[in-house]
């Protein structure tokens, strides 16, 4: 992966090495001062525009400005698996997708649709079954290559397709439909604004979280990991447990999606589990920029949309284009769209609280009188 | 008797099948250490080139010999282009052969529309033992994959060709050093691997009919026998076809077809798993 990102590289001795690298991570904060400034404002601008698609656009325009927000709450759990960790996920969609199929049958057999019982229930499915499938191809006593894991979870995705149209139970080709909207109390989720809303809300909340979640040592340690796997597994950190935690984490949000789209669209499909949509995802993530929270919403804002907006005259070749514009975005821009603003540094950020004035003064004081000491 | 006998030919013709549609992405996979996503997309298009040649009034054994030359000339083409900057990156080379393969897929479906196009079969009828009637095509498929299993194999570890290919691939700077182009063995490689896939999709377009996701629907039954039968020789991936296409036809005879097809992907993986290595570890032919 040509993310050469030294400066990670740097920083994670920082982190664990102590004394004398506080200079040198004292040097970056005053470097990214005066460059740390463009995410914020994409980020900004990106949430303005969100706040008033609704106002500006047609009401048909924001059923499918709510899809599309689902979906960029989907293209983020991508991106922290594959952006974060260095995970290829091409199996996404099990997750997004049998959570669909379990609140699906939740409203259809139990009659269950209050918001704050479905979406906790979906996004514990989403959980569940990353912890499963992560569990079962990242642990154990050696660790697995990356090609095994990307082909496990594709393999996964594609047989939860084939077992979701062959089973009666789940409907087979049709799959759930008309499932009853999403409820609160005696309010009934429509399509519309209101759902609209709901949905912005909680993908800037989940948004939100994952910002601190990769930008916390948690978030450092997961960067080494990606960057360089067998250091991070010499520092003392247990790689595998990492990764299966970020994986869970990456399904859990994906099972939210999911759980939001059953409800919205109003029907569950075995497409909605199978490789399609994992494809589709990984397609986002590479658009926008994957490493970057904002590059995995931008992506599926532009992807759908631009496939939304041409699909009226050039429905037939859409595909291909996307197919052209992907590999371009592989060949010549591997950091994706975001890339054209985003600067290296910035991108790779800095990671934990930022260390006090003060204590660079001691320390480098510290450092002054070793110096002079002899 | 007579069921059990049809039962094991199915099986067979199904494993020759998964065999034939492997070889290819085997020794790209073996080879180069590239896992092809656009493999399935060679299929497809060595079945589409049959079809055109039975579209255009031609005799359909010659769109069969055509395929695999045309596809493997686009494969050598692809290669120089577009496939040469992802090998040191496995995981970009997966995304960008996908990019490729979609571009390929959404262009066939573009020129068949959603249809379910036919291609009879160039040799008809079936051969009658007895009671037992098997189709003659799906025999004459057994035995062009043995052929193909045998050329493979002895061009590999019989010819100069093979030798130099074997050394680029296992040791690229030594191999440079020693006089031969590595830059032309990685592309006649890839272009051997193509051109097997179009062989693949030419023989098989007879038995599925042509439809823009055939490809698809082999693409991850193949990386799975790649990964069964181990990647880096010749005959691990085909020993890994082997089993899987085996299983993927056998099991539906005892349990139910759902369930089956899960089964041997779980399976598969499970196996995989416990031995990283495949049924067949080690490198060379």
């Amino acid at each position: 992966m040509p993310k050469s990102m030294g400066a990670v590289k740097q920083a994670i001795p920082a982190a664990i090495g102590g004394e004398p690298d506080v200079a040198m991570a004292s040097s970056g904060t005053a470097k990214q001062k005066s460059t740390r400034k463009i995410l914020p404002v994409v980020e900004g601008i990106v949430l303005v525009a969100a706040l008033l698609a609704p106002l500006l656009l047609q009401d048909y325009l924001t059923v499918f400005a709510t899809r599309v927000i689902i979906l960029a709450l989907f293209a983020l759990s991508f991106d922290l698996v594959w952006g974060y960790a260095g995970i290829m996920s091409f199996g996404q969609a099990l997750f997004f997708g049998s959570a669909g199929y379990g609140v699906a049958l939740l409203a259809r057999d139990l009659d269950i649709t209050n918001i704050f019982l479905v979406l906790p229930a979906g996004t514990l499915i989403g959980l569940t079954f990353a912890l499963l499938l992560g569990g079962f191809l990242l642990l154990g006593r050696h660790p697995s290559s990356v090609i095994f894991v990307s082909l496990g979870t594709l393999t996964g995705s594609y047989a939860a397709d084939r077992l979701a149209r062959g089973w009666y139970y789940l409907g087979g080709q049709n799959g759930i439909p008309s499932i009853a909207p999403m409820s609160l109390g005696s309010y009934e989720f429509t399509e519309g604004p209101a759902f609209y809303y709901l949905v912005l809300g909680i993908l800037v909340v989940v948004y939100l979280l994952c910002r601190f979640l990769v930008r916390s040592q948690f978030g450092l340690a997961l960067a080494g990991l990606r960057e360089n796997e067998q250091r991070i597994a010499f520092f003392g950190y247990k790689a595998q447990h990492l990764k299966a935690i970020i994986f869970a984490i990456g399904g859990a949000v994906a099972g939210m999606a999911g759980s939001l789209y059953a409800f919205h669209e109003g029907f569950v499909w075995p497409n909605m589990v199978g490789v399609v949509v994992s494809t589709q995802v990984v397609l986002y993530v590479l658009f926008g920029g994957s490493g970057t929270l904002i590059g995995a919403v931008i992506g599926a804002v532009i992807v759908e949309g631009v496939s939304f907006w041409l699909s009226d005259n050039y429905r037939d070749i859409w595909p291909i284009i996307l197919g052209v514009l992907l590999l371009l975005v592989i060949l010549f821009r591997p950091l994706g769209l975001i890339s054209f603003v985003l600067g290296e540094r910035e991108r790779v950020g800095s990671f934990g609280a930022k260390p006090k004035e003060n204590v660079k003064e001691n320390v480098k004081e510290d450092v002054k009188e070793k110096r002079n000491a002899p | 008797m007579a069921n059990a006998f049809v039962a094991a030919f199915e099986i067979l013709s199904f494993g020759a099948i998964i065999v034939l549609i492997v070889l290819g992405l085997g020794i790209i996979a073996s080879m180069m250490g590239i896992f092809n996503f656009a493999q399935g997309e060679f299929v497809l298009l060595g079945a589409y080139i049959t079809y055109l040649a039975y579209a255009k009034g031609l005799p359909i054994w010659a769109g069969m010999v055509a395929a695999p030359f045309v596809v493997g000339a686009l494969g050598f083409v692809l290669e120089a282009l577009i496939i040469r900057r992802f090998y040191a990156a496995p995981i970009v080379a997966m995304l960008g052969t996908y990019a490729l393969g979609l571009i390929i897929r959404e262009s066939v479906r573009g020129l068949i529309g959603g249809f379910y196009l036919t291609v009879p079969e160039p040799i008809g009828g079936s051969i009658d033992i007895g009671a037992m009637h098997i189709s003659a095509w799906r025999f004459t498929i057994i035995i062009i994959t043995l052929l193909v299993m045998a050329g493979c194999y002895l061009l590999l570890s019989r010819t100069n060709f093979g030798l130099r290919m074997r050394a680029t691939l296992e040791n690229p700077s030594l191999a440079r050093a020693s006089g031969i182009s590595t830059p032309l063995m990685y592309g006649a490689t890839f272009a051997f691997g193509s051109a097997l896939a179009g062989l693949a999709g030419a023989l098989i377009v007879p038995v599925f009919s042509l439809y823009a996701d055939l490809g698809l629907r082999f693409l991850i039954q193949g990386f799975v026998a790649v990964m069964v039968g181990g990647v880096g020789s010749f005959i691990g991936p085909v020993a890994g076809a082997g089993v899987i296409g085996t299983l993927s036809a056998a099991l539906p005879w005892i349990m139910a077809p759902v369930v089956a097809d899960v089964l041997v992907f779980v399976l598969a993986i499970a196996f995989i798993k416990f031995r990283p290595q495949g049924l067949i570890a080690g490198k060379g032919v």
